[in-house]
């Protein structure tokens, strides 16, 4: 009998049916994988289980027993645990207070965390899930606030666990580490949902693989029945190519020399220490290292939004180290943020008026402080069918579109702007492979239009697949550097997590880093 | 005049009465901070904390005035009746504030200013309908200190104990139950499960609700209290401190408060001490207007000492002030 079971579970959103008729069952001891594109309907569908969200029609079985579940609390006595994408995690209180959190062990309304800690404690040792219970989660890296998300389910007496895109935000290293626990979990009774988009994950770990597209489940295989090119076909529902074709690298003169560059982060700590690299014109660079090591302080001093403490920056010999944004958009520099939702558009405005931001001070888009609405709306136009943003009209708010359209409405604009030099900055966080695709083949194409491309991402397959020169940094140094296609994953995460110093061979430290 | 010298306006204004006033000011500042941080640790900001503070000043004189009619109580424990029902009348005002910012996930800042004009509206004209007369109602019998003592005469040890009875000890009961709150809360907010709940509530109400925490229940609990104590603030303002209420009689009060909420970094202890500098600010400006002929400071001067000292201590000496994480920010189920 499976311990879980969905008959035709069905959610309808305004304008939208997110899960259409949806079946699915799990076994115990099973790790099934949920596999689609975002917007496919997984999460919505697994939130459904969770209590989150009223299912519109369907059932749910427990055991076989048909239950109704309205809010998490149900979930949690039923023994369903979910570890979200974004941390359900109060940042200020501690691993343990977090993981005790609505069933604190207490002695009169008075919270015993001597209690609660031994009981931290012996599940992370049981199931080999590291965490210091009394550090504050703020305090704690990534991979160890997952493992108190997990603990946390597992507290509550999960017995099946939702794991909601648990890799998205992890190193090589934890996601190894990360599959390791989620099998010994499995051994020891446990039944997992593992929703992703990443297809290798799912060949990887799973047992079972159920795929969603447009709010339906499209197919049901095994990871031994198929392979990433067929499991890619049933989710996006075309041919896709998974790994953009890239011709030989054409370097040209030197467009973006960073020297000695010195930056402090929020916290005022040194968070850049003495970096220097250069970017030619037709080549990508990029620069892979695990999140908070230096990568954003570097991108922000470049293109203005950071006072760098010491150092220089040139594009094509101007000197725009202390440049404003304003004149560093004027100089060449296009950026595409790390982060969409907070500096890449405005949410609340249309895409129209999204698509002029930085170049809305000039001609044609404005003249004597005035806009200029018919320019801007034939732009709008010519944009979104060139970048094939999907949309019913420009005038279609920013924050209504799909991640996936959102980061093609930025790079329409940052592109179209026809810049010396592309600085971007996780290009494809969150987007699915159709969209990974059409981001790439992008870059590549400014690359072989003769712009300099600066790429920074935590994703090293994007950095392997796009790179011509690959820099790793840690702790706000550079400490390696590797041609394109000559290093494998392994080797650039013993880099990016501090080790391997000038052990490995095909290093090469020419090229201005500070090793 | 003939001329002081500074020594002898330190030596008297610096006196143990300084000091007990400055507790006594203090108190009703702390109590509505210590009522602004349970509510903002919750994740609602309390903006109403002024109106709050009035209305139940209102209420607790009407109350304690009309008891001796309408029970037929009398003298104290009227007055006692009084401090109940501006807890009561807080509680009340405060549920509005709460069904807009948390069932109607109204706008926190519109729903608080529009409670403070209410309830300035509300008690000017309420005045006219009991008592017949704008301004100021009827005094009710004041509650009087806890302890009674008489300065022993002057030498060694007998000036230490006038010192500490002259500050500490002359005081009404609502100030000792106001330092007792104060730690009570403190520890509850620290070492309990509803404040473990409370303090999730603020920085991450999601997380809360995904592990069966209700936010919804939790928040009204903590605006209700929030009232509450702005109700017993009111109660010591009129029972305790004037005797009888006139119009818009807070006068600021409660968003120096919420000033203190902040300076003592939305901790119950932290809004006390908080409450105390900005207690002993107005203390010394009251005895320093004795001086205004004296010191070539223009009045007005001193008068402003309290309020340029909130700006100050937010804007320049603390730093930068972490507020939960939430507040503010109605909850909103996917």
């Amino acid at each position: 009998m499976p311990v879980l079971e969905l008959r035709g579970v069905t959610k309808v959103f305004p304008g939208v049916v997110a899960n259409d008729d949806v079946s699915l069952t799990l076994e115990r001891g099973e790790i099934v994988a949920l596999l689609g594109e975002n917007g496919a309907g997984k999460s919505t569908l697994m939130n459904v289980v969770y209590g989150l969200l009223t299912p519109d029609g369907g059932e749910i079985l427990v055991d076989g027993n048909p239950v109704r579940i309205r809010r998490p609390r149900q979930a949690i006595d039923l023994g369903i645990g979910m570890v979200h994408q974004h941390f359900m995690l109060v940042e200020t209180l501690t691993a343990t207070e977090n993981i005790v959190l609505g069933r604190e062990p207490t002695r009169l309304g008075v919270v015993d965390l001597a209690v609660a800690r031994a009981s931290v404690v012996e599940l992370s040792e049981r199931y080999g899930l590291k965490v210091d219970p009394d550090k504050r989660v703020m305090e704690l890296s990534v991979g160890m606030q997952q493992r108190v998300e997990i603990l946390k389910a597992l507290y509550q007496g999960a017995r099946i666990l939702i794991l909601d895109e648990p890799t998205a935000v992890l190193t090589p290293q934890e996601v190894t580490e990360l599959f390791g626990v989620v099998r010994s979990l499995v051994t020891a009774g446990l039944s997992v949902v593992l929703i992703t988009h990443k297809l290798e994950e799912v060949l990887a770990s799973a047992d079972r693989v159920v795929v969603m597209r447009d709010g339906r489940v499209v197919g049901e295989t095994r990871p031994s029945d198929t392979d990433e090119i067929s499991l890619a076909r049933m989710m996006v529902g075309r041919d896709v190519v998974l790994r953009v074709e890239k011709g030989p690298a054409n370097p040209g003169e030197v467009a973006l020399e960073v020297t000695d560059l010195d930056v402090d982060d929020d916290r005022r700590l040194h968070a850049v220490k003495g970096v220097s690299f250069q970017v030619r014109r037709g080549e990508v660079v990029a620069i892979a290292g695990v999140s908070g090591n230096g990568q954003s302080e570097i991108i922000e001093a470049i293109v203005g939004l950071r006072r760098p403490r010491g150092g220089s920056i040139t594009l094509l010999g101007h000197d725009i180290t202390h440049s404003s944004t304003a004149s560093t958009i004027a100089a060449g520099v296009s950026h595409v943020p790390e982060d969409r939702h907070r500096r890449g558009l405005v949410l609340e405005f249309d895409l129209a008026e999204n698509l002029i931001l930085g170049d809305h001070r000039r001609m044609p888009f404005s003249r004597r402080g005035f806009l200029r609405p018919k320019a801007i709306a034939a732009t709008a136009k010519k944009r979104i069918s060139e970048y094939d943003v999907r949309t019913p009209s420009a005038s279609v708010l920013a924050g209504n579109l799909s991640g996936g359209n959102q980061q093609k409405l930025v790079l329409a604009r940052e592109l179209g702007r026809d810049p010396e030099c592309l600085i971007a900055a996780q290009p494809t966080r969150g987007l699915d492979v159709g969209a990974i695709e059409f981001v790439h083949k992008r870059i590549l194409a400014e690359r072989d239009a003769g712009k300099a491309v600066l790429l920074v991402s935590l994703e090293l397959e994007e950095v392997q697949s796009l790179a011509d020169r690959i820099l790793v940094i840690y702790e706000g140094r550079l400490v390696a550097e590797f041609a394109g296609g000559q290093v494998d994953a392994e080797t650039l995460g013993v880099y990016m997590t501090g080790g391997g110093r000038g052990a490995a061979s095909g290093v090469s430290t020419t090229g201005g880093v500070s090793a | 005049m003939p001329s002081v010298g500074v020594a002898e306006i330190v030596s008297t204004v610096v006196q143990p009465d300084l000091f007990a006033a400055a507790i006594r000011i203090a108190t009703p500042l702390a109590l509505a901070a210590i009522g602004g941080t349970i509510c903002e640790r919750s994740g609602v900001v309390n903006i109403a904390l002024e109106g709050l503070m009035l209305i139940s000043a209102f209420f607790g004189v009407a109350a304690a005035l009309a008891c001796p009619v309408v029970l037929g109580i009398t003298g104290v424990a009227a007055s006692w009746i009084g401090v109940l029902a501006a807890i009561l009348a807080g509680v009340v005002m405060a549920s509005l504030h709460a069904f807009a910012s948390i069932t109607l996930k109204s706008n926190q800042v519109v729903s608080g200013t529009a409670i403070n004009i209410l309830a300035l509206g509300l008690t000017g004209f309420l005045i006219q309908v009991f008592y017949q007369r704008t301004g100021t109602t009827d005094s009710a019998v004041l509650i009087p200190p806890l302890f009674a003592f008489d300065p022993k005469p002057s030498g060694g040890l007998a000036t230490a104990w006038n010192w500490f009875s002259g500050v500490a000890l002359g005081h009404t009961p609502l100030v000792y139950i106001t330092i007792v709150i104060a730690i009570a809360a403190q520890w509850a907010l620290y070492r309990t499960r509803w404040g473990l709940r409370l303090r999730a509530l603020g920085e991450h109400p999601r997380a809360a609700d995904t592990v069966g925490i209700s936010v919804v229940r939790g928040r009204y609990m903590a605006v209700l209290m929030s009232g509450a104590l702005a109700g017993l603030a009111g109660a010591n303002l009129t029972l305790e401190q004037v005797g009888s209420f006139s119009e818009n009689m807070t006068a600021g009060r409660g968003f120096i408060a919420l000033a203190a909420n902040i300076f003592g970094r939305w901790t119950p202890v932290g809004s006390y001490l908080a409450a105390l500098l900005f207690g002993f600010a107005e203390a010394l400006e009251i005895r320093l207007q004795a001086f205004i002929g004296v010191i070539k400071i223009p009045p007005q001067f001193f008068l402003m000492l309290p309020y340029i000292l909130t700006v100050v201590v937010l804007a320049g000496f603390m730093g930068r002030a972490v507020a939960p994480a939430a507040v503010g920010k109605p909850y909103e189920k996917e």
